[in-house]
């Protein structure tokens, strides 16, 4: 729903919340140091184990295809975890403080047809920035899907549906091609103003670059490797790479996209406060309760929320983080959303759905 | 001479260059062993793709405020010249830490023993230099870089060769003395040391030198105590040097120590009519500048989107004002030597305090630790 900033808690009260949940902040970055670094250092070899062990086991398919099953699983997981609680995190700079070469924004590439240095800039900046400010932040409906009340009702929404589960399935070509699509690189009008730091060529050709090296690896390089069982390489990592798309992608709208999300105006954004810029954030985020190992194949954007108020805090905390933040904002009226994955996801699917059709303004939902 | 450069980058063949890509492809990483890393780690913790593990065997105090590591390379570290120095690397609340330090140990006693020394002085309010002897023990494990650096002896021995040594800076010309010793070789000249310290407790490896030049004709050594006597003065080269007023052009100085110390000899020097190229020293980190008239500048980190004024008299790196706002740059020797905190100039001037050089007003690659603005300036950070 559109939340209007003219009922939020007043600045003062927000300065309070702002110094609450800056104390947390502190005391969780006190305590970052060998264990963080030891942490993602196991995740990290994990998931060169499976990534390295999936693929041996797919090749094992020749033996009895139970192998290539279990290939395909261990090394869909290993891009999981490569995307999500490796990437995504040390890409938002949570481990910069390790001093280490491979584990850092600044160089890590992760294994995804999207290119590493386009994703910082769309979504660590404008993202994180602009969160679920309509006509600011993309990420709300990437520019295809009508998912509340803000853009006009037109028919082509109406399969959006299915636009949807395509979306899910390429979801890495869609991570791709979100900044070319902005930037209006192959069609629409170029926008006036951009903000691109580097040249429309060069973005065009880090695009292209990436998309050919990801095909390289999975498509021709392993499956020439081994030769002999060429097809069964291919079409296993395929398959790795589809359920990878499609997890993402699941636990990705489940942040932004579920039941009793607010969306802003950028008028009323401007000179935002800290206070007021966190509880823009909280009411623009949504977590999923679940087990630890679920926190960690959603590389902790279960907890969204917290991921927002903390993007450079290393994410494993914040699910200790998310027991304080919720009675903080108990103390202070300001809304949580948190729920089951199923019950969540099923509310997403719903404003897919809803959106598909034209709303009457009053009705929200 | 002047202090240290880095070597220079040689073209990656065609088909290195296509070896690149394919790793870069498969592994989603630069190099394979930083693919291998973390796996590596299993076997051999703390191992680092880019530099080479070694172990601690002592740690030794010297003096009040010095301390010696002596450790055993990893059999990738390659012989290297009496007064070169590495970067040391270790792991301190999971962060990697590095400094560079002088070997203080002979080329010719790696040879026979496989084992380096390091001589460390305890920065006052240093990080690192405080904490290492606590946290390194027989045992521990650093990572080394390989040797590197141009303060090495003169290719060709000079009729006389004068060293100044200031505090710590004594530990390069014990790494020259020390070859020179064990090589039995007779040095074609007359060596001279200065050794300038605090206090009469604290010259370092004073026995050993004392020895050598008790052993050899060629070589002298004097110890001096700074508190008494000051530094390196027109007196003292009088005293110790009469060869320098007699025949300059046959003398070769090499210099270390605290910045102010290398700067006044240098001068000093100069006016006993050595030319240059004569005067060897080297900067344990930026150059001091000696003209500020750096006007108030705006610097502008663009990614971070914070603009922060310089005012007129402000001394700071680029990467203690990034650090001084929040901002956290990747960082790692601090000066301007292993380019970790490489950045992009988007534009405007900034002056290398290591060279001393003011850059160029367009895009380029800069070190924050040792650029300093003048003017305004606009980074990609």
């Amino acid at each position: 729903m559109a939340t209007s900033m003219q009922t939020a808690p007043s600045k003062d009260v927000l300065d309070a919340f702002a110094k609450e949940l800056d104390d947390i902040r502190e005391d969780t970055m006190a305590k970052v140091g060998q264990k963080d670094a030891d942490y993602i250092r196991k995740v990290i070899r994990v998931q060169r184990i499976m990534d390295l062990g999936g693929r041996l086991m797919i090749v094992l398919g020749f033996l009895h295809p139970i192998w290539w099953v279990f290939g395909v699983l261990s090394l869909g997981f290993a891009k999981i975890l490569d995307n999500m609680e490796i990437g995504h995190n040390v890409m938002h700079g949570q481990y910069d403080w390790m001093n280490d070469p491979n584990i850092n924004s600044r160089n890590f590439d992760w294994d995804n047809a999207g290119d590493s240095n386009s994703w910082k800039r769309y979504h660590n900046h404008e993202h994180h920035t602009y969160t679920n400010i309509i006509g600011k932040d993309r990420d709300f409906g990437y520019g295809l899907l009508r998912l509340s009340d803000d853009i006009r009702w037109k028919p082509k929404h109406i399969p959006q549906f299915f636009t949807y589960m395509l979306l899910a399935i390429l979801f890495e070509f869609g991570v791709a091609y979100h900044e070319v699509a902005g930037e209006r690189i192959f069609m629409g009008k170029r926008r006036k103003v951009s903000h691109l730091p580097i040249s429309r060529e060069q973005l065009k050709n880090d695009f292209f670059s990436k998309i050919g090296r990801q095909f390289f690896k999975d498509y021709i390089f392993w499956p020439l490797l081994c030769f002999p069982v060429f097809l069964q390489v291919l079409a296993g990592n395929f398959v790795a790479n589809l359920i990878r798309n499609l997890w993402t992608n699941t636990i990705i709208f489940c942040g932004h996209f579920t039941e009793d999300i607010h969306t802003f105006k950028a008028s009323e954004c401007e000179n935002e406060s800290q206070g007021q810029w966190y509880y823009r954030q909280i009411l623009g985020s949504s977590n999923l309760e679940g087990s630890r190992l679920f926190h960690i194949l959603t590389g902790h954007l279960s907890c969204q929320v917290e991921h927002h108020l903390y993007p450079d805090v290393p994410a494993l905390h914040y699910p200790a983080m998310a027991r304080k933040v919720q009675k903080v904002c108990e103390k202070y009226g300001v809304p949580y959303n948190t729920g089951g994955f199923w019950k969540q996801y099923f509310t997403v699917a719903k404003r897919i759905l809803t959106y598909s059709f034209p709303t009457k303004k009053s009705a929200m939902a | 001479m002047t202090s240290m450069t880095h070597s220079q980058v040689t073209r990656p063949s065609k088909w290195l260059a296509i070896g690149q890509w394919i790793v870069g492809s498969v592994t989603n990483q630069r190099t394979l062993a930083g693919y291998l890393e973390p796996l590596i780690q299993m076997v051999k913790p703390k191992w680092r793709s880019d530099r080479i593990r070694s172990h601690i065997l002592t740690v030794r105090q010297e003096t009040s405020d010095m301390y010696s590591l002596v450790i055993r390379p990893g059999s990738a570290f390659k012989p290297f010249q009496a007064g070169q120095y590495l970067e040391l690397t270790v792991e301190k609340d999971g962060v990697w830490v590095s400094r560079f330090f002088s070997i203080s140990s002979s080329p010719k006693y790696f040879q026979q023993t496989g084992l380096i020394e390091i001589s460390i002085r305890i920065q006052d309010g240093g990080r690192i230099t405080p904490w290492l002897p606590t946290a390194l023990r027989a045992g521990s494990i650093v990572n080394l870089s390989q040797a590197q650096g141009e303060f090495v002896l003169p290719s060709h021995a000079s009729e006389h060769l004068v060293m100044i040594a200031g505090g710590s800076g004594i530990t390069p010309f014990r790494s020259m003395l020390q070859q020179l010793s064990l090589n039995q070789d007779r040095y074609n000249g007359q060596v001279t040391l200065l050794y300038y310290a605090r206090s009469e407790t604290h010259f370092l490896f004073q026995q050993e030198l004392t020895n050598y030049a008790r052993e050899n004709q060629w070589l002298s050594v004097e110890f001096i105590d700074s508190e008494k006597e000051g530094f390196v003065s027109e007196d003292h080269l009088n005293h110790y040097l009469p060869q320098l007023a007699n025949s300059p052009e046959n003398v070769n100085a090499m210099i270390c120590g605290p910045s102010p110390m290398i700067l006044s000899a240098r001068d000093l020097l100069r006016e006993s009519h050595l030319a240059p190229s004569q005067i060897h020293y080297e900067f344990f980190g930026p150059e001091p500048t000696e003209h500020q008239t750096l006007g108030a500048a705006n610097v502008l980190f663009k990614q971070a989107g914070k603009q922060i004024e310089v005012g007129e008299t402000d001394q700071q790196t680029l990467l203690d004002l990034a650090e001084s706002h929040s901002l956290k740059p990747v960082s790692g020797c601090r000066m301007g030597v292993c380019h970790q905190c490489i950045c992009q100039k988007q534009s405007g001037v900034v002056l290398n305090t290591k060279t001393g050089e003011y850059s160029d007003t367009g895009h380029e690659e800069i070190q924050l630790c040792i650029s300093r603005p003048v003017g305004d300036v606009v980074l990609e950070l």
